[in-house]
Order: C-alpha cells, then sequence, then structure tokens
C-alpha cells in the first residue's frame, strides 16, 4: 500500500510531466501550423506587398488573361498569365491543361512567387455558378473573391 | 390524389410528436417508477420507426417515380439516371442525408427499446436517445424538409451530384458514416441515464458494448471506403488530402478509438470514470460539431456561417449538448470521481492511459487544423488553408508512438507488470523490429518515417505472435491437444480477445499499405501518342483509339490505353471523362490495375482533342496501396468477430498467474459444457 504522501508526490510528478508534454506539443503544433498555411490571395494583393509572399506556398485566384496561354506539348510546360484585373502576373506550371482550361476561366494555382512569375505545381479550375467572366473587362473583386474560394 | 410531399411531412410530423410524447412519457413514467407510462414510451419508440420509415419509404417512391412536385427530388434527381442512383439520391444531398440519419436514429432507439435488459438505465437511455431523434427530426421537419412540395414542377431535374453518381461507393460511404454515428449514441445515451440515476460505474458501457463496437467499426468501414473512394474518383492518385470532411469523420473516430480502450481499465479496475464519460460526449459532441463545420458552408469562409440551413440547428445542439453534459458530470462529481490510483504506468492501464492521451492529443491537433483558417479569418481578414504538411506533421510521431504502444499494451498485465517476463518478450519484439528494418533497408528505403513504421510493423506482429503463443502453447501442454485445435478453440471462445489481435493485425496491415503509398508513390504526366509505347516505371503504355460512351444518363469521353510488362500486353486501361446529363461539372475518372505490389493508375489530364495526335495522362504508380483497402477489410473483420455472440458465458481470468491453473480447469471441465451445446442443438433440431 502506498502513502498517501507517496500518492500527493506521484500527482505532483505527473502533473508536472503533463505539463512539460502540453508544452512541448504546443510548440510543435505552433511551428508546423507557421510553416504550413498556405494564404489565399489575389494577383492585386501580391502586388501591394511583393516581400510578404515571396518565397511562401501560396494560393493564387484569378482569371486566365486572354491570349497569354502557350503550351508546350513536347515538355508539357504551360505558361499563361493570371488577372484579377487591377494586377497581372506570368504563371508557370508543369503539366497539361486540365479540360475546361480556357480564356478568362476562374483558376487558382498553388506554388511559390519566385521573382514575380507564380511557379504551380497545382492547377485548379472553378467552373463557379456564381461568378461570370467579365464582358466589358470590369472586375468585380469581392465577387471574384467569392467565386473562387 | 394526395401529393407524395404532402404525405412525408406528415409522416415527419407525425414522428416528431411521438419523439416528443416518449420523452414526457420516459420521464414521467421513470420518476414516478410508474410500469404502463415506461412501457408506454418504449411502444412509442416503435411507433416514431414506423412514422420515420413511411417518410423514408415516401421518399424513395417520389425518386423512383421521378415525382418532381417534390422539391428534394427535383433538385437532385433525373429520369434518366439509372434505378440505383435514385436509391442513394436519398443521401446524395443535405436535405436527404439528414433524413436517412433520422430514420436509422429511430431505427436503432427501436432496436433498443426492445432488446435492452430491463434496467434503471433503459428508461433514461431511451429518453436521451429521444430527445437525440427530436432534435434530428425537427432539423428535417423546420430547416431542411426535403418533402417541401413545389406548386410548378419541372419536367426533369438536373440528377444527383456527378463526383458522388459516379462511383458505387457513394451508395456505401454515407450510410456506413452515419450508422457509425448512430451507433455511437447508444453508448452516449447510457451514459447520460448512468449520470441521471447515479450510477456511474460499469454497468452502462457492459451494456453497450456491442454498441460501441458496432459504432466504431460501421465509422472504420466508412472511413476507409471514403478513401478508396476518393482514390477511385477524384484523380490524383491519393487517398487522404486532409480536407476538413475528412477531418470531421476522423475526430469521432479518434475519440472513439480512445474510449473503446479506456472503457476497458474502468471494467478491470474501477478508474477513469470521469474520463470515459466525458470521452463519450466528446465523441458525440463531435460527430455535430462535424456536421456543423461541414454543412453551414463555415469552413470555406466565415462569412458563409448562415448559408446552408441546418448550420445555425447543429451548432446550437452541439453546444447544449456539450454543456448539458459537462454540467452533468460535474454535478454528479462526487460518484465520478475514481478512488483508484495507477499503480505502475507499466501495466496495462498505464498503456491504455497513454494510448488515450495519443488519440486525444491527435484529435485535437486534427481540430485545429480544421478550425484554424476559421480564426485566422475572423481575426486578421486573411484567407489561409492549412495544408497536408501540418497534418503530417504533428499526427505521424504520434502515430509512431501508438503503433509502439499498441504493441506493449496488450502484453502488459493489469495493474503492475513482472519485469523478467516482460523483458524478455520485449527483446523479443525488438529483435522482430530490428529484422524488418533490416528487411526494409535491404530493400532500398531511407526515409525516416517509413523505415520506423515498418520496424513498428515487425514489433506488433512479434507482439501479436506472443499474445497467441502464450495462450495457447500452455493450453496445449496441459490439455495434450494439437496446437490448431487449441487454437481454434480459444479464438472461438475468446472472441473480444482474439478479435482485437485482429483488428491491431489490420492497423499494422494499414501502415504498410500508407508507407507505401505515401512515401514512395510516382506521380507523373506523360504525352502519349497514338501508336507509340511511352515508358513508365517498369511499363510501357501505348494508346490505343479513343472512344465516347452513352450509357443511363452518363456520357464519357475516354481513351484505351495498353499496358506493356516486359513486352508483353498485360491489360488495357480506360481512363475517361463523365459527364452526368447537362451538368457543367467534367469528372475525370481514373483506371486503376490493382496489384498486391503496386498498383498503376491513369488518368486523363488534358482534353481529348480529335485534332491531336497524342493525348496527355496523368500516370500514378502506388506502391502498396491496396493494402490499405484489405488492413481496413481485416479490421473491420476483427471488429465484427469480437461482435459475434458467444454462446457460453466467458470465463472471467482476471490474473495473470492464474491463467495456468484456469487452463487446467478448462481441461478438466471442457467435456461437460460441449456435451450441453450437443444436447441443446440436439433438443432445438428437435423442436
Amino acid at each position: 500500500v502506498t502513502s498517501l504522501r507517496g500518492i500527493a508526490r506521484r500527482r505532483i510528478v505527473y502533473g508536472l510531466l503533463g505539463l512539460g508534454v502540453l508544452a512541448f506539443a504546443g510548440f510543435m503544433i505552433s511551428q508546423a501550423l507557421n510553416t504550413s498555411l498556405v494564404y489565399f490571395i489575389l494577383p492585386s494583393e501580391y502586388a501591394q506587398q511583393p516581400g510578404q509572399y515571396q518565397d511562401r506556398r501560396l494560393r493564387l485566384g484569378g482569371l486566365v488573361a486572354p491570349e497569354s496561354v502557350r503550351f508546350d506539348d513536347r515538355d508539357l510546360q504551360l505558361a499563361f498569365d493570371v488577372t484579377d484585373g487591377i494586377a497581372t502576373y506570368p504563371v508557370r506550371h508543369v503539366g497539361s491543361p486540365p479540360e475546361l482550361f480556357r480564356e478568362n476561366a476562374g483558376v487558382v494555382i498553388e506554388g511559390r512567387f519566385t521573382e514575380d512569375v507564380f511557379v504551380s505545381d497545382n492547377l485548379l479550375i472553378k467552373h463557379s455558378e456564381v461568378y461570370e467572366a467579365p464582358k466589358d473587362g470590369h472586375i468585380d473583386i469581392e465577387a471574384l473573391r467569392e467565386s473562387l474560394q | 390524389m394526395l401529393s407524395l410531399g404532402a404525405l412525408g411531412s406528415a409522416a415527419v410530423m407525425l414522428a416528431l410528436a411521438l419523439a416528443l410524447y416518449a420523452i414526457v412519457a420516459g420521464i414521467a413514467g421513470a420518476a414516478r417508477r410508474d410500469p404502463r407510462l415506461l412501457t408506454s414510451a418504449r411502444l412509442s419508440a416503435l411507433a416514431v420507426f414506423l412514422a420515420a420509415t413511411t417518410a423514408i419509404v415516401v421518399m424513395q417512391v417520389a425518386l423512383l417515380t421521378d415525382d418532381f412536385s417534390v422539391r428534394y427530388v427535383a433538385e437532385h434527381s433525373r429520369i434518366a439516371s439509372p434505378v440505383w442512383v435514385k436509391i442513394v439520391t436519398m443521401w446524395a444531398a443535405l436535405e436527404g442525408s439528414v433524413l436517412l440519419w433520422a430514420w436509422l436514429l429511430t431505427a436503432y432507439t427501436a432496436v433498443l427499446a426492445v432488446t435492452a435488459p430491463n434496467t434503471v438505465l433503459r428508461p433514461w437511455a431511451l429518453v436521451v436517445m429521444q430527445v437525440v431523434q427530436l432534435f434530428f427530426l425537427s432539423v428535417v421537419a423546420f430547416a431542411a424538409n426535403p418533402f417541401v412540395v413545389l406548386a410548378n414542377p419541372p419536367l426533369d431535374g438536373p440528377g444527383a451530384n456527378p463526383l458522388l453518381q459516379n462511383h458505387w461507393m457513394m451508395a456505401v460511404h454515407p450510410v456506413l458514416m452515419y450508422l457509425g454515428f448512430v451507433g455511437l449514441t447508444v453508448p452516449f445515451a447510457f451514459a447520460m441515464a448512468a449520470l441521471i440515476t447515479r450510477r456511474p460505474g460499469t454497468e452502462w458501457m457492459r451494456l453497450t458494448r456491442r454498441w460501441t463496437l458496432l459504432g466504431w467499426a460501421f465509422m472504420t468501414a466508412a472511413i476507409i471506403s471514403g478513401g478508396w473512394w476518393s482514390y477511385e474518383v477524384l484523380g490524383w492518385g491519393g487517398y487522404w488530402s486532409w480536407d476538413p470532411v475528412e477531418n470531421v469523420s476522423l475526430m469521432p473516430w479518434l475519440t472513439a478509438t480512445a474510449f473503446l480502450h479506456s472503457i476497458q481499465v474502468q471494467e478491470r479496475r474501477r478508474m477513469l470514470k470521469a474520463w470515459n464519460l466525458l470521452l463519450i460526449v466528446l465523441t458525440f459532441s463531435l460527430t455535430l460539431l462535424g456536421t456543423f463545420l461541414i454543412r453551414s458552408g463555415v469552413i470555406s469562409s466565415v462569412h458563409a456561417f448562415g448559408d446552408g440551413p441546418v448550420g445555425p440547428f447543429f451548432l446550437a445542439f452541439f453546444v447544449i449538448v456539450t454543456l448539458a453534459s459537462i454540467a452533468l458530470v460535474a454535478w454528479r462529481w462526487d460518484q465520478v470521481r475514481d478512488r483508484a490510483d495507477l499503480d505502475a504506468v507499466m501495466s496495462r492501464e498505464g498503456a491504455f492511459l497513454g494510448v488515450n492521451v495519443l488519440f486525444l492529443a491527435m484529435t485535437f491537433a486534427v481540430l485545429l487544423g480544421t478550425v484554424f483558417p476559421l480564426f485566422v479569418e475572423a481575426t486578421t481578414g486573411g484567407r489561409v488553408t492549412v495544408g497536408a504538411p501540418f497534418f503530417d506533421a504533428i499526427t505521424l510521431p504520434v502515430w509512431m508512438l501508438v503503433l509502439l504502444l499498441m504493441g506493449i499494451g496488450p502484453l502488459l498485465p493489469w495493474r503492475r507488470a513482472e519485469h523478467q517476463s516482460l523483458r524478455l518478450n520485449l527483446l523479443a519484439m525488438g529483435v522482430a523490429a530490428v529484422l524488418a528494418l533490416a528487411v526494409a533497408l535491404a530493400l532500398g528505403m531511407r526515409r525516416p518515417y517509413p523505415l520506423v513504421t515498418i520496424a513498428l510493423a515487425g514489433w506488433n506482429v512479434a507482439s501479436v505472435g506472443l499474445l497467441l503463443a502464450g495462450a495457447i502453447l500452455p493450453r496445449a501442454r496441459l490439455t495434450g491437444r494439437s496446437i490448431g485445435e487449441v487454437f481454434s478453440r480459444y479464438a472461438y471462445e475468446q472472441k473480444r480477445r482474439f478479435g482485437s489481435m485482429v483488428v491491431h493485425l489490420g492497423v499494422v496491415v494499414i501502415a504498410i499499405g500508407i508507407v507505401g503509398s505515401g512515401g514512395y508513390r510516382v506521380d507523373q504526366q506523360l504525352r502519349l501518342p497514338y501508336g507509340e509505347r511511352v515508358a513508365f516505371q517498369g511499363y510501357e503504355l501505348e494508346l490505343l483509339r479513343p472512344f465516347s460512351e452513352q450509357t443511363g444518363g452518363r456520357s464519357s469521353v475516354g481513351v484505351e490505353v495498353a499496358v506493356f510488362e516486359r513486352g508483353e500486353r498485360i491489360t488495357v486501361l480506360n481512363p475517361r471523362i463523365n459527364r452526368f446529363g447537362d451538368r457543367q461539372m467534367l469528372v475525370p475518372t481514373p483506371s486503376v490495375r490493382y496489384t498486391l505490389g503496386h498498383d498503376l493508375y491513369l488518368a486523363l489530364a488534358g482534353a481529348v482533342d480529335p485534332n491531336q495526335d497524342f493525348v496527355i495522362i496523368r500516370a500514378v504508380q502506388s506502391p502498396l496501396v491496396t493494402w490499405i483497402w484489405i488492413g481496413g477489410a481485416i479490421v473491420v473483420l476483427g471488429a465484427g468477430y469480437a461482435l459475434t455472440p458467444s454462446d457460453r458465458p466467458l470465463r472471467r481470468r482476471t490474473e495473470a498467474a492464474a491463467r495456468d491453473a484456469a487452463a487446467r480447469d478448462a481441461a478438466a471441465t471442457e467435456a461437460a459444457p460441449a456435451k450441453a451445446a450437443e444436447a441443446a442443438s440436439d433438443a432445438r433440431a428437435e423442436a
């Protein structure tokens, strides 16, 4: 039979151990969160603070700019410009343009900016019923943002 | 003619009224100890079930007869769809899913009302079940009524969500998930009943042990089948992407797994009473929270908070359930707190406690990663997603520890480990782990997590081997029977224990499948010109011809790709893109060659253009991925085996030291029960 004091002492030790584990876990979690948060932005948001988003993993949303699409089917290199009507940036993507990829299509691309070129490794088409591609060249930024989410 | 919509709504309202009556009668009957009221409350559970079944039948009739005056049918069904699609359309969208969930709940409650043993807990457990189904029936009736009648019904509808129509697995997966959720409502209801009646002992968990395991098995099957569905449909060759929908199904599974282990500690050692109660509360409320997160649209944006019709309902019920249950635990704290203490960390209960902490830590991390984007958006306005790297970084080390404990725990005796036998066992397991590691290294594996997992697989296989040897060899020696005979007798008599070994082996098999497919997947886009062979991972792929097909409301465009291995043509794969009805959405559908070593997975990466002399294909080689599905089947079979009724009461062996004596006893007495069983079956045959 363990004495009461022994039990109390053991509880303190377990409590401290538990706190230590919790602190360590909290540290690990915040580290992991910090490195794996992926921001969703539009080209104009990048244009405002390019430094902040440099070399970070991003999800960049926008429309495929007209007359910007080039696809090299030998090397499977896809190049196009993504725009939100305010800012436009070139995109490099390895792989085929998906079916439904066309000018003015809403896209979300995942990757990084190196200099001012967005290098993507994941390309998603957003065929949204909410957002209609602009007819007169004017783009409603908020509607675009919502439709790409 | 009476409209189906009105009939369905009436059935739901009737079920609602009956559930309300059952609650009032149940509470009054339990408070006044009035058997007639209690019987009436039990019978109303059957009546609620019948009313809800009527609603389900009405919905099925509406779907199968293309009655577009019912809004749900108009919005989600289509005349040209095949019959099976029409049937499963009932759970292809929100309103129908909630109806199905409510109906399964009424079915479980009816079964409980009939089969639950007559104890003090039963009336209250039925009341809690009725309260839960009252909530679901109210959601069906007031927030997401699928039976709303359209004044101007359309001539045809758009059909079910293409992603769901694309694979038969979608007919199964949601039903399994709801069966799991509902199954775990039963132990929750009994836990609440135990608190209300001041009997927080082991009675409630013994009464619901089967239900807990059943719910857990269904959830496991649901998660595995969901993974298989995304593998076969989503076209990226993976099966788990830490998507919020996946995360919210994983969280209650993690807490339920913790619960399955910790209730054994209470059954054996009368410890962890409060912990078990809180765990089952957490499991149940996580299913509600998950439904809220997914169905309210809050995950994609906090501003979508009120978008779904049911979001606020689920959030409110989640808050009420959580607060009320915690208040109940606090109120009964005097009965609930533990008086026993852990004797030694190196004991069965120590290992179970450890694995509990690990599962809860994982639940917390997954929850944090899932809702963190909401915090960021609410505080800074920025839109973020928490990527798979976060979840991998947090959960992989925890899984390694879980696998480590999974090997040790079952070998440790209750209370305190004897160091001598433990050391020998650990040594044997360590040797097995090193051997497995050596094999992995020889196969060229170098990455840390896969290597550790393989070593732990060896560790766990050795552990199960030692467990079986420890149980069987002494019996065989004492009784003089053959090992095979003793083994089958042991597997038959110790169903729970043997079932748990099978489940643990299944987990090891899944882990190996995840190591191969997660760590060594090759994913590449290939340009395939017609009539030329292109090399990929030891195969050669040749594009034969494009094809197009029309079947049952579905049109497909795809290509035939011949697969060669060592110059020999082994198969033809048909990756395609499906379109359902006049929906805009295209569903790329991969084509997979399954083998035990690795899968060859082809999906169309671009358009099939008749003016082009090539097609671009996404080719994935995914090693060992099939073992995930096989392991999942093993886990479910093991759990199912543990669930099968045993036809004689299990002998309780509490002390490891008593095991040999018990085996000797068994040898002396086992002829008698066997004869009795024979006599009984003869009597049955004659009757």
